[in-house]
């Protein structure tokens, strides 16, 4: 069965080597700022904080705290048929991330504030996927 | 402190056939293109205005449609020109008079985004050049502007203790409003109940929580205030002018998700309060973008009219409607009159401030705020009778 593709990823410079990193080691990796050490999402040319070029792509602990769900009732894009959910992630290191709970976010009374972990899910066309699942059960 | 106050004011509004262009387009018609609508509008607008075309000598055009072919249309050759959104529209006006660099200016605005199929959301998704968080989260199916809505009502409900329920007093109040409006294209009076029934589209905001999407035209005419007062007998002056931008984590949807927009909203409420002398008390009428109906809340408790966790509260039992301590978008707005992302509500504004609004007129309306928000860029404009 031919299955939808994964929507397309935005693929600047600065993103390629998230995703390759993501794939090849199955840990999210993010720039970490070599003078200020602000780490940065999406990936970029220049630390937010102190306007550095220079950074090292890191592996993070994938932990977090979730911020935010929602439940999308109507299907926009093929790959996602209504309803799943799409969460918000505020990573330990600091950036928040978009992302999708590997659970119903609705059989839980407050999901807010919940803490998360990271794993990393194989879409049907190959593409490996940072999602979240709950951390503290 | 250098401001805009009282440099210019509105002598001339003008929109196209909003109600019988969604009914022809609905019935599979394409009445006009984007430049047509704007042209409809402009012939209003100079009517209105009672001017002659060649007096204008500025010219701002809308971000939907070319500014050298809209120019070209409208055969008008001018000594400045610009092209910004319907806010920013009215701010380089003033900045552009004030300046020198004109003396009368013509907005003009057009677009068919109803008739050509423009997506909000899905692959195609309109607006992802200018702002990433609408197309970078797609590969875990976030898409779609009221998403991004949804995602931040979530957590402002959670926090601040305002239900869906509450929420639907925004989608209520502007119905009230547009049911006496003949410019506007839902006239149907809802309920809570009836707001509560319909279908959610991205839980948790539902069906009446989201903007029409419609084919339509809005221009307006600004003159320097000394001409102004000799070219119209109701001159609405544009008392105040502010903004401020939270671009700071903005693709991951930090402005939304930590700050609800309200540093911002108050850095703006400082800038128009404070120059012009006003306080939120001496406003009549608010006009606020609604793309969403959310909006409207971060509105009331970013610029002062309620406290911050209040505007559940403010919303239910002061109220927001025709009757209500502060009527908001009585138009209808996006939600219900018209989605001319926020071009329709610089006409609302007005109109109300000339006290031609009819059976939706508000007593005595002296001065209205309208407030833009949108993305976390937040820009005010008071105007005054």
């Amino acid at each position: 069965m031919q299955t939808a593709a994964t929507p397309p990823r935005v693929l600047g410079l600065y993103d390629q080597p998230f995703w390759d990193l993501l794939a090849e080691s199955g840990r999210m990796h993010l720039q970490c700022c070599s003078a200020c050490g602000a780490w940065r999402y999406p990936p970029g040319p220049a630390c937010h904080e102190c306007l550095s070029p220079d950074c090292e792509w890191k592996p993070i602990t994938g932990t977090g705290e979730l911020l935010s769900w929602i439940i999308f009732r109507k299907q926009y894009l093929p790959a996602y048929p209504a309803p799943y959910n799409v969460i918000a992630v505020r990573l330990d290191e600091g950036p928040t991330i978009i992302s999708n709970l590997t659970s119903d976010p609705t059989l839980d009374d407050s999901p807010i504030g919940r803490r998360v972990r990271l794993t990393v899910a194989r879409m049907d066309d190959g593409v490996a996927l940072p999602r979240f699942e709950f951390a503290d059960r | 402190m250098k401001s805009l106050k009282r440099v210019a004011a509105v002598i001339g509004v003008g929109h196209s056939d909003w109600v019988g262009d969604w009914t022809r387009v609905r019935a599979g018609e394409r009445p006009d293109d984007c430049y047509g609508y704007a042209a409809s509008a402009f012939r209003n607008a100079l009517a209105d205005a009672n001017i002659a075309r060649e007096k204008i000598d500025g010219l701002i055009v809308g971000p939907t449609t070319a500014y050298e072919r809209m120019a070209e249309v409208l055969g008008m050759n001018v000594r400045w020109g610009d092209q910004a959104d319907a806010v920013l529209s009215v701010v380089q006006a003033c900045m552009a008079i004030e300046s020198g660099q004109a003396d009368i200016v013509a907005l003009v605005y057009g677009n068919d985004q109803r008739s050509v199929g423009t997506q909000y959301g899905g692959p195609q998704a309109m607006g992802g050049d200018q702002f990433l968080s609408y197309v970078y989260h797609s590969p875990w199916g976030m898409t779609s502007q009221g998403a991004l809505y949804a995602l931040m009502f979530r957590r402002y409900s959670e926090l601040f203790g305002i239900s869906e329920r509450d929420l639907g007093h925004v989608a209520v109040a502007q119905r009230e409003g547009s049911s006496v409006n003949p410019n506007a294209i839902q006239r149907k009076r809802i309920t809570i109940e009836d707001y509560m029934a319909a279908p959610y589209i991205t839980e948790p905001l539902r069906l009446f929580d989201y903007c029409l999407i419609n084919d339509g035209g809005v221009a307006l005419i600004i003159a320097e205030a000394g001409l102004a007062k000799t070219l119209s007998p109701k001159p609405v002056y544009i008392e105040a002018v502010g903004r401020y931008d939270l671009n700071k984590g903005a693709t991951s949807l930090e402005p939304r998700l930590t700050d609800f927009y309200r540093p911002a909203q108050q850095a703006v409420a400082e800038q128009i309060f404070g120059t012009s002398g006003l306080d939120p008390k001496d406003i009549d009428v608010l006009q606020v973008y609604d793309s969403f109906s959310v909006h409207v809340p971060l509105a009331l408790e970013g610029y002062g009219y309620c406290k911050v966790g209040e505007t559940g509260r403010f919303m239910r039992e002061d109220g927001i409607g025709l009757a209500g301590r502060l009527p908001t978008n009585t138009s209808g707005g996006h939600l219900s009159e018209s989605y001319m992302q926020g071009w329709n509500h610089q006409i609302e504004c007005v109109r109300q401030a000339r006290g031609e609004c009819g059976a939706r007129q508000i007593e005595n309306c002296r001065r209205v705020h309208y407030t833009s928000d949108v993305a976390g860029k937040a820009v005010s404009i008071i105007y005054g009778a």
